[in-house]
């Protein structure tokens, strides 16, 4: 096994384009089989919400956070073309983004649950970096023995979360847009208890196969379900994680 | 396939940096400033913008004669009666400014306050609700006719996130040297605001003659104590009543416990020159303070104890110079400085500065 793994390693450091034209033959005498995969990348994209509000006004950095996703798929292939797949993965999901925002309606959150609410003006430095175990489900199209593509959708559980940041050179006007004027040279929030504990979502990709047993990998997860819940007031928004995985997978 | 792919992407990329809309438009309403000739005034215009009060502190003359105010508003929203109409102070005149945000949604009031002291004896007896923080309403020490004299900490610990009126460290105490009323202050914790983001450990009790100025609570929190009043006449003595029980353990700026170190209340009255406001980081060092009237002994007094101090001068008083008088009062002495005791408990009532 480990002789195979290092000579299929310098085949495909080597040529790049490796030798399958045997496996043709199958199209004809194709048995449904179970196949393993080991999944393997990062995640770049977004917590975001789909469409920016008025009151954002600039984003002055964008950046991924470092998002590993590793996990495991099962799939039946009942026909030579068609499929279906299960997958467990744990996935983290993060950005951080320096945006400018106006009139922008937040709220300053306190462990013991007293709150200072308003609308800020100002610079906003927003870190998120959660981590969840996923399930995805998928139907999955092979239409030759180079490309896989797959379209299903996700559910999600989180089990660690951070979603903190800080407000600078601005102000916030207590409760609404009449109230106090308060300058904030620098305040900060972190909303990372409030997350929702549970996501699902679309997801969907295509693999490459670039060796015997590895592909290139690219999967789209879209959530459907707002991060936080409707009652929240630190956002106004709906906000949803947006992230495309890009990375390997192995077939094992 | 291929392009299917590539649409997704391009849908990613699309929802992320894509389109930023158009502006807002401003939402805001506010009287920004208020400007009066300074021959007019006996202290400077305040705006409490929480509450909606311009505070004209007046001469004589400009009471009996009006004035007229430039006004400064959001730009682009608008405001009546109109900036550089006269103000009238008999009954047809002027009482309140509308404003309206450049969004034509938002309206703000703002209601013209003249602050006059006549009498510099203060019982303690009336007491308002101040709804800056509509869902933690707090007591509020009122002058004789509601206008607003005296202020505290309050503001800034509603700020901090207290969330039980109760937890405010000044209010009112039925248990009064005389008459219904009397004032308590009360050092209280920080909250988890104030220690996170501020480094704020307690907050003493405070009560002072003057304004809390909110717009500046998070920069420069001694800065938002505005002290003292306008004053005319030569003071004498500074005298009152109060009652003193300091907390058990003291602490330091950063929250740790002081071993054998008791916490002390402070009383004090400062006359000083000019019409702009002094605040808790000059009040003691100013060059133009005339004269202090200092509690010389902060310690515990389980009874109702007189004080009778006599001003001490560091200039000579010159009846032709404006003047303001601040009277502060705390329930730590180093409060300004965040130490002090949990639970430290003063309380004040029939004060008075003595005219020569």
């Amino acid at each position: 096994m480990k002789n195979r793994i290092i000579v299929l390693l310098i085949v495909m450091l080597t040529a790049g384009s490796p030798l399958f034209a045997q496996d043709h033959k199958t199209a004809t005498s194709f048995k449904p089989v179970l196949e393993h995969r080991i999944l393997a990348g990062f995640n770049f994209g977004a917590t975001a919400p789909v469409g920016l509000p008025n009151t954002i006004r600039k984003i002055n950095s964008y950046w991924s956070e470092f998002s590993p996703s590793l996990g495991y798929e099962l799939s039946y292939r009942a026909t030579s073309k068609w499929g279906a797949a299960i997958g467990v993965k744990l996935d983290y999901k993060g950005m951080q983004v320096k945006d400018e925002v106006m009139y922008f309606p937040t709220i300053i959150t306190t462990k013991d649950g007293a709150s200072f609410s308003g609308d800020f003006t100002g610079k906003n430095k927003t870190i998120v970096h959660n981590a969840y175990v996923t399930i995805p489900v998928s139907a999955v199209f092979t239409p030759n023995d180079r490309w896989r593509f797959n379209l299903g959708g996700y559910a999600a559980w989180l089990f660690s979360s951070s979603f903190y940041g800080s407000v600078h050179d601005g102000y916030i006007r207590n409760g609404g847009s009449t109230g106090e004027k308060i300058i904030i040279d620098e305040a900060t929030f972190d909303f990372g208890k409030e997350l929702r504990k549970f996501d699902i979502g679309l997801q969907g990709g295509a693999a490459y196969r670039v060796g015997k047993k590895l592909s290139v990998t690219g999967n789209l997860a879209w959530g459907l379900r707002p991060i936080f819940s409707d009652d929240f007031k630190g956002m106004d928004f709906p906000m949803y994680n947006i992230y495309l995985m890009l990375g390997v997978a192995y077939k094992i | 396939m291929k392009s299917r792919k590539l649409c997704w992407v391009a849908a990613l990329a699309g929802s992320l940096c894509g389109c930023i809309k158009d502006a807002p438009l401003n939402p805001e309403a506010d009287i920004e400033s208020f400007t009066i000739d300074k021959s007019n005034l006996t202290g400077d215009v305040f705006i409490d913008q929480s509450k909606g009060r311009i505070r004209l502190y007046l001469t004589r003359t400009a009471y009996d004669s009006g004035v007229v105010p430039t006004i400064k508003i959001t730009p682009g929203a608008t405001i009546t009666p109109a900036s550089g109409d006269s103000l009238k102070f008999d009954s047809a005149g002027i009482k309140k400014y509308t404003v309206i945000s450049p969004s034509g949604v938002n309206k703000k009031t703002y209601t013209i306050e003249l602050v006059n002291i006549g009498n510099w004896k203060f019982d303690f007896e009336k007491w308002g609700i101040d709804k800056t923080f509509p869902e933690i309403p707090f007591e509020t020490l009122e002058g004789e006719d509601g206008s607003a004299i005296w202020s505290s900490g309050n503001l800034g610990v509603g700020l901090a996130g207290v969330s039980n009126p109760k937890e405010f460290p000044l209010r009112s105490t039925t248990d009064a040297y005389q008459g219904k009323l009397a004032a308590e202050l009360e050092t209280r914790p920080g909250t988890e605001l104030s220690m996170g983001f501020m480094n704020i450990y307690l907050f003493a009790g405070s009560l002072f003659m003057g304004n809390f100025d909110l717009g500046s609570a998070f920069q420069n929190p001694l800065k938002s104590t505005q002290f003292g009043q306008p004053y005319a006449g030569e003071p004498a003595r500074f005298t009152g009543y109060y009652k003193y029980k300091p907390g058990p353990v003291f602490q330091d700026e950063k929250g740790n416990p002081v071993a054998g170190k008791t916490d002390e209340c402070s009383i004090y009255a400062v006359l000083y020159t000019g019409t702009s406001r002094l605040d808790a980081t000059n009040i003691f060092t100013s060059e133009r303070i005339i004269a202090t009237a200092v509690l010389p002994d902060g310690s515990a007094k389980a009874d109702w104890t007189h004080f009778d101090i006599p001003f001490t001068f560091k200039k000579s008083y010159d009846p032709n110079v404006p003047m303001m008088m601040a009277i502060v009062a705390s329930s730590s002495k180093d409060g300004n400085y965040y130490r002090g005791a949990v639970g430290s408990r003063l309380l004040l009532d029939n004060i008075e500065i003595v005219k020569k």
